[in-house]
């Protein structure tokens, strides 16, 4: 290889997995802890409707 | 609401409206500043070539420095990390004086989003460390407040997991956010204080040329974005889970 053109790619190739890892790091964090927070979300609000149903049905008939 | 009585945040209020438009232009802007950082900004040189080279009809003369295209997602996710840290020491601070718990509860969300976003500062700030020094780690001035900083606020959960006390957990917690807080001045002023080479004083030097700066802010708005989608998505759900408790203890009472 042309002796320049490998100088310019001694410092570009070795970084590009750094600078790869970095933002790929930093999306697919945020994007499993979106999926956990909407799942949490979604299991909670379930957990209400079973939880509601059985408070109003252990509560005695009125009248 | 009687007179006098704190207003408290609640899960449903007019934040939660825009926590998915926020999360969405966030992940735009994100992306659009991860485009523009490879696209638009222009490669920092390094070392002077031997001799000039044309590389895709460009004429290069210097050393690529591919490396610091990490700094503009690691610049905003520290800011984001501040910011996060100072809302929880506000809460915090609403806590202690209040004594209303649901502040404990905005302190504590805050809190989680300060850590995912001191720990992405951590990453993608070692990864860079990693390439340009040949080392994962080094007591830098900066990155020893800062591993400090991390440090506080992993306490801030462990305490949390330690003491049962709801009352005591979050007088302690909140002092600890408040902890967290003082530690932010101090990691940012430290570079201007004892001088750093892996830190450089940006305003000191110039300021950044202004494709780089529009690169930074891009991806500042985006990621501040990203952490209100995330901070109001995660306090619905703390809520929900502190009404399926209270609706456990009715059942059982």
């Amino acid at each position: 290889m042309n002796p320049i053109l490998a100088d310019i790619y001694s410092t570009v190739i070795p970084s590009a997995l750094f600078v790869i890892a970095a933002y790929v790091l930093v999306w697919a964090v945020l994007l499993i802890y979106v999926i956990k927070v909407v799942r949490g979300l979604k299991k909670t609000e379930e957990q209400i409707a079973v939880l509601e149903e059985a408070v109003r049905a252990s509560r005695p008939p009125q009248g | 609401m009687s007179k006098g009585k704190a207003r408290v945040p609640e899960a449903g209020q007019w934040p939660d409206r825009l926590a998915i438009p926020a999360l969405a232009a966030g992940t735009v802007l994100t992306s659009a500043a991860f485009l523009l950082a490879f696209l638009y900004a222009a490669p920092v040189n390094g070392a002077a070539l031997d001799a000039p080279e044309l590389v895709g009809g460009v004429m290069v003369t210097h050393q690529q420095l591919i490396s610091q295209k990490i700094f503009y997602f690691h610049m905003p996710v520290a800011i984001v990390s501040f910011a996060a840290l100072a809302f929880a020491a506000y809460y915090g601070i609403r806590y202690l004086s209040t004594r209303e718990a649901r502040f404990d509860t905005c302190s504590r969300v805050a809190m989680e989003i300060s850590l995912l976003f001191v720990v992405f500062t951590m990453v993608t700030g070692d990864l860079w460390t990693r390439f340009e020094w040949g080392v994962w780690w080094t007591w830098e001035p900066r990155l020893t407040t800062y591993l400090i900083l991390m440090l506080i606020v992993i306490a801030y959960f462990v305490m949390r997991n330690a003491v049962d006390d709801p009352e005591r957990r979050a007088v302690f917690a909140s002092v600890i956010s408040i902890i967290a807080l003082v530690d932010v001045p101090i990691c940012f002023m430290i570079t201007r204080l004892i001088p750093s080479s892996v830190h450089p004083v940006i305003t000191r030097e110039g300021g950044m040329a202004p494709d780089m700066a529009l690169t930074v802010v891009v991806a500042l708005v985006g990621m501040m974005l990203v952490a209100f989608g995330l901070y109001r998505l995660r306090f619905r759900e703390a809520r929900l889970e502190e009404r399926v408790q209270a609706l456990k203890e009715q059942l059982d009472g």
